[in-house]
């Protein structure tokens, strides 16, 4: 019996030895190295939920880095289209103020109400525009393309000399939305650098406003050199015809104001490169007048 | 008894700086503008504003600003703007959306100037919704 004691105590007291030295036996750098470690206590980090929350910290400092990147990027974009055509037609204003010389006190013709009205008894509904009225004979009408909008420059001197109506601008005003809508100007008017850089970004160089300079140019040669083609206003006046002739007050009205402006086009020098650029109000009138009958 | 003199200015005083209301912070939209010397749109320019700009606008009842303008603040200067240039939200700026290509014209005074009257000058309007 006490030899089985004795045996008994002899086995726990090596196991016990075993054990401490199986303890104290690890390096000095292995314990280290398990303060270090995570893996050591990744049971208790994974229960706690921890890991988690660090790999979705990590994925939202992606995100975060990501959408930075693109913000920073996003600053050195170039305009939409869109938004390049608002910004270069009113960019050529400001250039052109003092000679198209439009800072002036103007009279109030009203032509906010007649020309909405005009536009909404065609049909034209939610179109936003701009009117300048100019104090200068050299431009008389232009229509010009606006960020989702149209500008119109009317010549105060024109509509005194003329002593047009409110409805009479505002028909004038309606074939100058219709050229715009045709798309002539644009057409007339953009480069192929502008359909190039137009929404591209340019980060890590300079933008090159020589796209803009160019059509700036252009605008300038279009609205006071070059006008528009026999074609154009021919395919203009038709489409004029065609949504005016629904109401035959406003068709006689159009009529009889390019007859109008004809003859004073023709015997007022100070006018007359506007048959140069919108070929000509005696055409259009042929072209709106109904077939002569041959007997 | 001498500050009984003095009554009548504090009363006045007091009555003074109850006539004013700020209405609140409203945003510039347009890209530039002129804040105006009085209601009207060729008056001079006390100074130039751009888009999204915060201005104080402010009801008085010693100043009458007509039903289109707005009576404002903006920095040390008080005179009227439009009330179709403001909004009560940040608008989304050309300038803050295209800084680099926007910076990069370098506009000069005199732009700044008549791009603010340009504003100011057009006859603005919208055909209504069908």
């Amino acid at each position: 019996m006490i030899n089985i004691f004795r045996v008994k105590l002899a086995l726990s007291s090596f196991l016990i030895t075993t054990g401490l030295l199986a303890q104290t036996g690890k390096l000095q750098e292995e314990k280290e190295l398990e303060v270090v470690n995570f893996k050591s206590i990744k049971k208790v980090l994974e229960q706690d939920g921890l890991t988690e929350a660090s790999k979705r910290k990590a994925q939202q400092v992606q995100v975060l880095k990501k959408e930075q990147g693109k913000l920073e990027s996003g600053r050195f974009m170039y305009p939409t289209e869109s938004e390049l055509w608002g910004f270069v037609s009113e960019y050529w204003l400001v250039k052109n103020a003092q000679l198209l010389n439009w800072d002036f006190e103007k009279p109030d013709y009203a032509l906010e109400r007649s020309f909405s009205s005009t536009m909404e008894n065609l049909g034209f509904y939610q179109k936003k525009f701009k009117i300048l009225l100019v104090n200068t004979p050299s431009l008389v009408k232009a229509s010009i393309p606006g960020d989702n909008e149209l500008i119109f420059l009317l010549s105060v001197p024109f509509i005194k000399s003329l002593d047009l109506s409110k409805l009479e601008i505002s028909l004038l005003l309606f074939e100058e939305f219709i050229r715009l809508e045709m798309g002539y100007f644009k057409k007339n008017v953009a480069t192929e650098k502008m359909s190039k850089l137009a929404g591209s970004n340019f980060q890590g160089g300079k933008p090159d406003l020589s796209m803009v300079e160019e059509l700036l140019k252009n605008y300038t040669s279009q609205i006071n050199q070059k006008g528009y083609t026999f074609q154009q206003q021919f395919e203009l006046t038709k489409k004029v015809d065609a949504y005016l002739k629904s109401s035959p007050e406003l068709w006689n009205t159009y009529f009889r104001l390019l007859g109008k402006i004809d003859r004073f086009v023709k015997s007022n020098t100070q006018y007359k490169d506007y048959v140069k650029l919108y070929p000509s109000p005696e055409m259009q009138v042929k072209w709106l007048s109904p077939p002569e009958k041959v007997l | 008894m001498w500050w009984l003199l003095l009554l009548p200015v504090l009363v006045f005083a007091e009555t003074a700086s109850t006539d004013e209301k700020l209405v609140g912070i409203f945003y510039f939209k347009p890209m530039f503008g002129h804040v105006h010397q009085s209601s009207v749109k060729t008056s001079a320019s006390l100074t130039t504003i751009q888009c999204s700009h915060p201005v104080k606008v402010i009801e008085s009842s010693k100043v009458s600003a007509g039903p289109e303008w707005a009576y404002v603040q903006v920095a040390d200067y008080r005179g009227f703007l439009l009330k179709q240039f403001l909004s009560e939200k940040r608008p989304d700026c050309f300038q803050g959306k295209y800084p680099k290509f926007f910076d990069a014209f370098n506009l000069d005074l005199s732009e700044l100037y008549y791009w603010g009257r340009l504003n100011d000058q057009y006859i603005q309007g919208e055909t209504r919704v069908k």
